[in-house]
């Protein structure tokens, strides 16, 4: 052990001086978050400033139920709205001439038709700018139709069973007036997502660390090149030190720059992980999963050069298969597959944290993540060895 | 280098070194076929052959680097492996390529390397001075090694493999790509570690080097040891003849007819411009033959004794150069 870790401290002291891990570890990832928090700033935002809105409309004073659909949007809380009355035939080009969010037609005699049951149409005119607030406006006036069309449901069904007709608008107007039935409750969308800027910070970390922890091969290769393996061998420590403490100081600089990637990012686009405790363990296990690749790279290459082009495959192809990027989801065996993806569950895990779970609810990406570390390491002694590993 | 560094090391076994029958095959290729030697504390023991004789392959087996098909090698008594760690702390190997960190300063090297050897505490700290000292690096001992010289970084490579004081040094051609000057240092270390009493394995293609620095000498060629023995048991094997060559003009005809007929003198050729003789003795028969030339009519304007070297062995007993 004593010959392990003076490796590794010598391996540390190395890539420290030489100052390529800061550039491919922290450097490049916190720069391309950069770029990609320019690009995508807005984005998973909780709140949106709605701007104050203009909608033209016509109505009857007369009609209640057009009355409440106007006072319905008239009174929405998340954004000003201003009406404008006009006659029903001005509506679309009073709309288009003002710049008003949304048109709205009521038809006369619209209470009496919902109340006894008929058929009735309100008609919208979209402005020409057509933007969120329009699709809110839009959203409300459904909103206060479908409770509507609860009252002509009523009075027509009650026509239908033969009820006496003066009673038919009293149960429409209840209907129409009353709470809905069916309510919607917002609440976490789900537990165990993250917003998409965690997505993102979370899936350049994984990716990153991919990269990070190819120097421990790169660093086998450098004393093959450089003629220090063979003295190393002469030492008095076994073969399999020499890989493990190359393997361990991946492991360390992966662990060190996935945390400073997950700090920063976390500063960067305001997104917590949760529990510190548990994102380390999440940490500790993705590193142990892509340190255990470097055993397989190791057996694969010969040069220094193939040593880089293997590690950037792996890591793309994890990176991406894992959701570093978007969002990527399959079928069937594919499924399986991207569940077995260190960088997924890694993704995961880190969501289920975000959301407030604990050691116990991160057990099945972890589980995940060292059982990728097991198989790394088990293909790793059936692959043939061409010429990397000593 | 100055100073000295090995103190008496302690072997309970006659031999530091004891190599049995060592065979490595490389597929179909056998690159060391059944060598067998062995070194005694104090002695140099020079490995001397072409490039891609089997030197290093030797070499690497005696390390613990690469395993042996067949044979054994005992290091103090141990048997050595690639997994064997004890044998290992008794050797010290300087590798044909430079075997250092350029990132790392001279000092950080040697403190690595030492660790590794097992050296800690003051101890380490002391043997890494001395061997600075040694090695003549003690006021560069800060710099980064990829700013030295080649020279430099030489000296170093060495130094590293003398860090723990072995009992047994391997140096794999440590002068090749060296300036005359830093050849002269290591050659003349080489030498006060032996008298030290340090054994010493020592593989080289150059011939000055074996004769100046070795005690023993196995000449390799295609994976077996040709012959081996002292430099002059080695040169015996030649006939122990020496060629004197003699250059001038007049009557050369005449001149070889005489020589011909003196004891000393084995064969005389005429080449037109001189005359090249093969001899017992050459400097004794000297003074008669260059007598004997003059008075036949020669008037002899040079002359030159070659003595039989080992690169006259190598040719003897490969019929090729040394260097081919």
């Amino acid at each position: 052990m004593h010959g392990l870790w003076t490796m590794v401290a010598n391996d540390l002291r190395q890539r420290i001086r030489d100052k390529s891990v800061f550039i491919f570890s922290l450097i490049v990832p916190l720069a391309l978050m950069g770029v990609l928090s320019l690009v995508f700033g807005g984005l998973g935002e909780d709140t949106v400033d709605l701007q104050p809105a203009t909608v033209v409309a016509s109505a009857d004073d007369a009609d209640q139920l057009g009355a409440a659909l106007l006072g319905a949007v008239d009174s929405l809380q998340i954004m000003d709205v201003t009406i404008k009355r006009v006659p029903a035939a001005d509506v679309r080009s009073e709309t288009e001439a003002s710049g008003a969010e949304l048109g709205i037609i009521i038809p006369e005699g619209f209470s009496d038709a919902v109340l006894a049951g008929r058929a009735a149409s309100v008609q919208l005119v979209e402005g020409n700018g057509a933007a969120l607030e329009t699709g809110v406006l839009i959203s409300v006036v459904q909103g206060a139709l479908d409770q509507f069309g609860a009252g002509t449901v009523t009075a027509a069904a009650g026509a239908i069973s033969g009820l006496p007709h003066q009673d038919l608008p009293a149960l429409a107007r209840q209907a129409a007036a009353g709470p809905p039935l069916l309510t919607l409750t917002e609440g976490q969308a789900a537990a165990e997502q993250l917003s998409l800027r965690g997505t993102l910070v979370a899936g350049q970390a994984g990716l990153f660390l991919m990269f990070t922890v190819g120097f421990g091969v790169l660093g086998l290769l450098a004393e093959r090149e450089q003629g220090t393996l063979a003295r190393l061998r002469s030492m008095p420590i076994t073969g399999g030190a020499v890989i493990t403490a190359k393997a361990f100081t991946g492991f360390i600089l992966g662990v060190v720059a996935t945390t400073v990637l997950l700090a920063a990012g976390s500063q960067l686009f305001g997104v917590s992980f949760g529990s510190p405790l548990v994102v380390a363990v999440l940490i500790l296990s993705v590193a142990t999963a892509a340190t255990s690749l470097t055993f397989v790279v190791a057996r694969l290459v010969r040069t220094a050069e193939q040593a880089n082009v293997a590690q950037s495959i792996l890591a793309m192809v994890l990176g991406i298969a894992g959701g570093a990027f978007f969002p990527v989801q399959g079928t069937g065996f594919a499924a399986t597959l991207l569940d077995f993806n260190p960088i997924g569950a890694f993704i995961r895990g880190l969501g289920i944290s975000a959301g407030g779970g604990s050691l116990d609810d991160v057990a099945g990406p972890v589980a995940v993540m060292l059982a990728f570390a097991a198989a790394g390491v088990a293909l790793s002694r059936f692959l043939p060895d061409r010429g990397a590993q000593v | 280098m100055g100073g000295l560094l090995v103190e008496a090391v302690q072997i309970q076994t006659k031999d530091v070194l004891d190599v049995s029958g060592l065979v490595k095959r490389y597929g179909d290729l056998t690159a060391v076929d059944g060598v067998s030697f062995h070194i005694r504390a104090g002695e140099t023991y020079g490995l001397l052959g072409p490039n891609g004789a089997g030197k290093t392959t030797i070499i690497s087996m005696v390390a613990g680097l690469v395993p042996a098909n067949e044979g054994t090698v005992r290091v103090a008594g141990r048997e050595m492996t690639p997994s064997e760690t004890e044998a290992k702390r008794i050797i010290g190997l300087v590798p044909q390529e430079l075997a250092i960190y350029p990132d790392l300063t001279a000092r950080e090297n040697l403190k690595f390397f030492g660790r590794l050897q097992g050296l800690t505490g003051r101890e380490l700290t002391l043997r890494t001075n001395e061997v600075l000292e040694l090695i003549g690096l003690s006021d560069r001992a800060g710099d980064l090694t990829k700013k030295y010289s080649g020279g430099m970084k030489r000296r170093l490579n060495i130094g590293i493999g003398l860090l723990h004081r072995p009992a047994l040094l391997i140096l794999d051609e440590p002068t090749v790509g060296v300036d005359p000057q830093s050849r002269n240092s290591i050659l003349e270390s080489v030498e006060r570690l032996s008298v030290e009493g340090m054994a010493v394995l020592y593989t080289t293609h150059y011939m000055e080097e074996a004769e100046r620095l070795c005690d023993r000498i196995a000449i390799i060629d295609e994976g077996r040891i040709q012959a081996e023995g002292t430099r002059d048991e080695l040169i015996t094997l030649t006939g122990g003849v020496d060629r004197i060559n003699l250059r001038g003009g007049g009557n050369m005809s005449l001149a070889a007819e005489a020589l011909r007929g003196l004891p000393a003198v084995q064969h005389v050729d005429n080449d037109g411009a001189g005359l090249m003789l093969t001899v017992t003795d050459g400097p004794t028969a000297l003074a008669g033959i260059v007598t004997g030339a003059g008075a036949a009519g020669m008037s002899v304007t040079s002359v030159e004794i070659v003595r039989p070297d080992l690169e006259s062995v190598f040719l003897h007993l490969t019929g090729k150069a040394l260097r081919d």
